[in-house]
């Protein structure tokens, strides 16, 4: 529904983006001279096929924390550069035109440390456009909690090579997190996701591992409560 | 079972620590005696499961996360994640939100096509902070921040918000002007600004963390 | 949460429901200090009571809505534990022969010899009572519960109770009769 909805409204919109995106900046605290740099920044990125969405979010969240325009200026700079070195990964990767939410996740993936190779790595192993945004985050995510890089690029990996849809995927910070948070060590953190605990077993289904899947607090059958015939006979 | 083997009504009562009016039988006192010192010998050597398996559990029932296929009623007693449809959300924004989010050619960082949105509890123990807010991503980082409220369990602040799958960066703010990491985050990212922002990647089954 | 050790057990499953996901944790706290010598009695295996703790734990958490009458959740929960131990008793007597192939309930480290036979002696007559004698033999005598409390437990009569515990003694005494032949 979406795209075809609002592509029309692409093209007559690009100048009246600008001056929205400038009085947002404005109204959220910028000095004009500030937001009309800002939306050169990210004019100028747009232009390089960049998306541009994370460099706003980067503006408004630095006037959200009380910085001053000298301060966020740069930071958004950098992250337009960054972005730039995403698409040029992805580029060298094979993908001929890489979506926004790509080239994103591959800026991500390098400012948190990952190697340019590895991003390579995953976006050329990656089965699809959706798996391999979330599989750059998710890698990227890892890496942010103290996971080596190529520990968490042989994760992904495995997961895609294992057919892990990119639902799947998005599920494994949350378990690192867990393990870390009970007092895992890193190494063995790391050997369990290598040896496959950390997604559910058969990929796309629920498993032995931990039990099923996905459990609300009393989704599961009723059981009888007490006093009331189980199944086993009573004797005396 | 031969007779001699089995306690007399009275032995019984002995053995319940309720002593009748009739006297016991030496002999059966001893071998009731006997029960009862080798039950104790029994159960004082008993290893029972400790304070560890309280852990374990936990740790599954965390990682149990949560259904979609789940009866109707069970929607309604545990809200914790339920799914909003993306048109829902898509009519909320605003036209010129909306506008501008298409018109960059990118939808977030939110991950799988579908973009699913699913609830997500954020909670924080501030017990002496008078008021709580959340801003992220999500939110554009736009001042107030979304307002957590006072829980039942004293000194926690919480709040459900929807959020689409994908990562998020947030912090918390007290009392306007703290800025607050979430411990109960994913973990924690240079924000590049020289401060930590957290970070919460949510599946479309919902988050489970710490 | 300094407050929620007070709740009652009840309280603690709604709110659960209601989200406070890890409110469960109270629960299991004071479930397991309650019943951990119970369920390790009742399955015969440190180990394999564990498992059917946490198994059970997690069938609870799975089927907490169904838990109708939240001032009786303790006695529900009960219920799930015990089937559990007694699954696993089963498990580990198809498994394993009684005679020291899987760990021993008790520790080896009792310097008393007799008092270590008799113990010994105990845990194999445990082997030889029904489930329904085993259970309130245990409760009885382990966990020193009164017959009111195992009938709040169990929703069976003191009487009945009573019945199975005798039952349980005269054929633990035979056991223990056998020692000295």
């Amino acid at each position: 529904m979406t795209p075809v909805l609002f592509s029309a409204l692409i093209a007559t919109s690009l100048g009246m983006q600008q001056a929205d995106l400038r009085q947002r900046l404005v109204d959220r605290g910028a000095a004009p001279e500030f937001a009309q740099q800002v939306v050169q920044v990210v004019a100028a990125a747009r232009t390089s096929g960049l998306p541009v969405e994370p460099l706003a979010d980067k503006a408004f969240e630095g006037l959200a924390k009380g910085y001053p325009a000298e301060r966020i200026l740069p930071v958004v700079q950098l992250l337009a550069d960054r972005l730039r070195a995403g698409r040029t990964a992805a580029l060298s990767a094979g993908l001929t035109q890489p979506s926004g939410r790509v080239v994103a996740a591959a800026a991500e993936a390098l400012g948190r440390g990952m190697e340019r190779n590895e991003v390579v790595q995953l976006l050329q192993a990656a089965p699809g456009p959706d798996a391999a945004s979330v599989g750059l985050t998710v890698a990227a995510s890892l890496v942010a909690q103290g996971i080596a890089s190529r520990d968490a690029t042989r994760a992904v990996e495995t997961a895609y090579h294992e057919g892990r849809s990119a639902r799947e995927l998005l599920e494994l910070p949350s378990v690192t997190s867990s393990w870390f948070a009970e007092g895992v060590t890193l190494p063995e953190v790391v050997k369990r996701i290598h040896q496959g605990q950390a997604l559910p077993f058969p990929p796309g289904r629920g498993g032995a591992q931990g039990g099923p899947p996905g459990l609300r607090p009393g989704t599961g059958p009723p059981i009888n409560p007490p006093g009331k015939p189980g199944t086993r006979p009573k004797r005396p | 079972m031969s007779d001699s083997s089995k306690f007399s009504h009275v032995a019984q009562q002995y053995l319940d620590g309720q002593p009748g009016p009739e006297t016991l039988d030496p002999a059966e006192r001893a071998g009731a005696d006997r029960l009862l010192r080798a039950v104790e010998s029994y159960a004082a050597g008993l290893r029972a499961p400790g304070p560890e398996l309280d852990a374990a559990v936990m740790r599954r029932v965390r990682a149990e996360g949560l259904t979609p296929q789940s009866p109707w009623w069970s929607w309604i007693v545990a809200p914790h994640t339920i799914r909003v449809r993306p048109a829902v959300l898509a009519l909320a924004a605003s036209l010129a939100l909306v506008v501008w989010w298409t018109a960059s050619g990118a939808r977030g960082r939110s991950g799988a096509g579908a973009a699913e949105t699913v609830l997500v509890r954020f909670q924080l123990a501030a017990p002496d902070a008078h008021d709580v807010s959340v801003s992220g991503s999500f939110n554009g980082w736009s001042p107030p921040g979304i307002a957590l409220r006072r829980s039942v369990v004293p000194g926690l602040w919480v709040v459900t918000l929807p959020l689409p799958v994908g990562e998020h960066q947030y912090l918390f703010r007290v009392d306007g002007t703290q800025w607050v990491v979430d411990p109960g985050a994913h973990a924690q990212v240079d924000d590049g600004f020289g401060r930590t922002n957290s970070v919460l990647v949510v599946g479309p089954r919902g988050v489970f963390g710490p | 949460m300094g407050e929620s050790g007070s709740q009652p057990d009840g309280d603690i499953v709604r709110r659960v429901l209601e989200g406070e996901v890890e409110l469960f944790g109270v629960l299991v706290e004071r479930y397991r200090a309650e019943f951990a010598r119970y369920a390790t009695a009742l399955v015969g295996d440190p180990d394999r009571a564990s498992d059917a703790m946490q198994e059970a734990f997690i069938r609870a958490y799975r089927s907490l809505a169904s838990c109708r009458d939240l001032k009786r959740v303790k006695a529900w929960f009960f219920r799930i534990l015990t089937n559990q131990c007694h699954d696993q008793r089963t498990r580990r007597r198809r498994e394993t022969s009684l005679e020291g192939h899987d760990q021993p309930a008790r520790d080896r480290a009792d310097a008393q010899v007799l008092q270590a036979e008799l113990a010994r002696a105990i845990e194999r007559a445990l082997d030889r009572l029904t489930p329904e004698q085993r259970e309130a033999f245990v409760l009885r005598h382990v966990d020193g519960k009164s017959y009111e409390e195992m009938a709040a437990l169990l929703g069976t009569g003191v009487d009945a109770l009573k019945m199975r515990v005798y039952r349980a003694r005269d054929a633990l005494r035979q056991q223990l009769e056998h020692l000295h032949e």
